[in-house]
């Protein structure tokens, strides 16, 4: 990813571009340099906040509970116009989904602050093109010209609460960003698997697979996690159904969590009396 | 002579037609049959029938003994709680599928058939759920084929065909008992093979197509054949019979449905 920096910098940032570009891998590297505030507009994502929550502990990410709920239509930003009323001292990173009409942002709020988008490599004439400050090279995705710049549409899933068998969710993540529940173009999300680790997984078509991330977070070995999971998914032709079923047929039963945190916890308590 | 072996068909009637067309083809003399008749795919009577109705000896595989003891294996059939579900779905749905008459003869298939020097099983001689897989190191394998008294062990089950040929070895093994001295014993073995037949109604190795082998008695030639066939029909089929779709998914790439174990010569204490 490339970057050319400014010199005048305005403290709050807003980080637009297509899904699967790398907007939160962007505002992780800069967070991790300079942490701040981060929140989300638009189709907000529960796996990204959770991503850097665990990834940059110094960043303060802001959940939508904490802004009102209309502000996340982007209709009513009235919540970011007092963020720009009372700027806080730390650097503000928004995130702006692919969904979100850009035009629809209030001026004022679009004026005060510094505009980046992270574009696939080539992508030329769009809206953010329009739109930007800066433009940072984001990865490549297949099909940017096309597909993404139409909004297609978001799948969630909240999680939390179950515990994967890691086996059986590499099948699942195999079958779902090869096609078998329909056409994904991004998909990215949190699982708490057997041995007690959270594990982030993430997916843009046409880049190449990548192996899960294992989140900066300790070991959850006292029964169901109540911290968050969930799975995200853009694309087209989504066979929902299907796809909750096989989460659905992934996940441990009590029992079976029980013994596998038992084992864990043995296990741990072995090395340390080692 | 040649002869032809084919394996875990499971109840893909359009892909044994198709590996039964190319038998003909190759002028095989006799066919051999390593079982998995049934299970996962829309047709294991039509499969059982077409068997039966050509006498073709058979010799009973996994899914087979599932469904005719009930699903009593232990944990080593799936080692994934994906894997479990599914195949608990397909089980009782081929259960509810397959007629009386079917299951009789499911029930009286041998574990193991015998021909002169070869010998044809399903998974391994010591258990029909066992992999006997490429990699298995020499000495396992070895013992598997010794085992049976044969110069050549076909089996199936892991879905993906290959030829393992095992050079004329030296075994050594130490036997040591309470209260007995140690004792160390030597002996040669001559070559043995494993040939695998790989699947016909259920590849394993990233294509559709049926995968038998044809063996030729005079020369010891295998030969691997990859059969293509109209799997759509099939995929259709899973689909129409209520079956779940990832079944149709999975056979259109060549990707089996459940997976292996993760000890893949586990014995089954079933």
């Amino acid at each position: 990813m490339r970057y050319s920096s400014n010199s005048d910098l305005p403290n709050i940032t807003l980080v637009s571009g297509p899904c699967g570009a790398g907007k939160t891998s962007w505002i992780r590297q800069q967070a991790l340099a300079a942490p701040g505030i981060y929140l989300s507009l638009g189709a907000e994502s529960a796996v990204d906040m959770a991503y850097l929550t665990a990834e940059v502990p110094d960043l303060t990410v802001l959940p939508t509970s904490v802004l009102s709920a209309s502000v996340q239509s982007a209709s009513n930003l009235s919540k970011l116009s007092e963020l720009l009323e009372h700027p806080p001292a730390e650097a503000v990173y928004i995130e702006l989904s692919p969904q979100l009409d850009l035009n629809s942002l209030p001026l004022d709020l679009v004026t005060a602050c510094r505009r980046i988008a992270v574009l696939p490599p080539g992508l030329r004439q769009t809206r953010w093109h329009d739109w930007t400050d800066l433009v940072v090279t984001g990865a490549e995705i297949t099909g940017a010209e096309t597909s993404l710049l139409s909004s297609p549409p978001l799948w969630n899933r909240v999680l939390t609460g179950q515990v994967f068998d890691l086996s059986s969710l590499n099948t699942l993540w195999y079958e779902l960003t090869q096609g078998a529940y329909g056409t994904v173009r991004r998909a990215k999300g949190i699982f708490d698997v057997a041995d007690g680790r959270a594990l982030y997984w993430t997916f843009v078509a046409g880049q190449p697979e990548t192996a899960y991330l294992e989140l900066n977070l300790p070991r959850w070995l006292q029964g169901r996690p109540e911290r968050f999971s969930g799975l995200e998914v853009v694309g087209q032709g989504l066979d929902q159904a299907a796809v909750a079923q096989t989460l659905q047929d992934c996940c441990l039963s009590e029992q079976a969590i029980f013994y596998y945190q038992q084992q864990v916890k043995d296990l741990l308590a072995q090395g340390e009396a080692a | 002579m040649k002869i032809a072996v084919m394996s875990c068909i499971h109840g893909n009637y359009e892909a044994l037609n198709a590996v039964l067309s190319d038998i003909d083809k190759q002028r095989a003399e006799q066919i051999y049959c390593l079982g998995d008749l049934v299970g996962y795919g829309p047709h294991p009577n039509a499969v059982v029938e077409m068997i039966r109705s050509l006498d073709i000896p058979t010799c009973q595989g996994c899914w087979d003994e599932d469904i005719v003891e009930g699903l009593n294996a232990c944990e080593c059939s799936y080692p994934a709680v994906l894997a479990e579900q599914r195949g608990k779905l397909a089980h009782d749905w081929t259960n509810q599928a397959i007629y009386p008459e079917v299951r009789e003869f499911l029930a009286q298939l041998p574990l193991s058939l015998r021909d002169d020097n070869l010998c044809f099983v399903h998974g391994s001689p010591h258990n029909q759920h066992e992999y006997l897989l490429p990699e298995v190191n020499a000495f396992v394998a070895m013992e598997r084929v010794l085992a049976t008294g044969a110069d050549v062990l076909f089996c199936g089950h892991t879905h993906v065909p290959y030829v393992r040929t095992l050079d004329d070895s030296q075994i050594q093994i130490r036997v040591k008992q309470m209260q007995n001295p140690e004792t160390e014993l030597q002996f040669s073995t001559p070559l043995k093979r494993i040939v695998n037949a790989g699947s016909v109604g259920e590849p394993r190795h990233g294509r559709p197509n049926a995968t038998y082998v044809i063996y030729d008695r005079d020369t010891e030639q295998v030969t691997l054949r990859e059969v293509p066939y109209d799997y759509q029909k099939t995929c259709a089929a899973i689909l129409e019979k209520g079956l779940p779709s990832i079944f149709a998914w999975r056979l259109a790439r060549g990707l089996e449905f459940a997976e292996r174990a993760d000890d893949p010569t586990h014995v089954c204490e079933r």
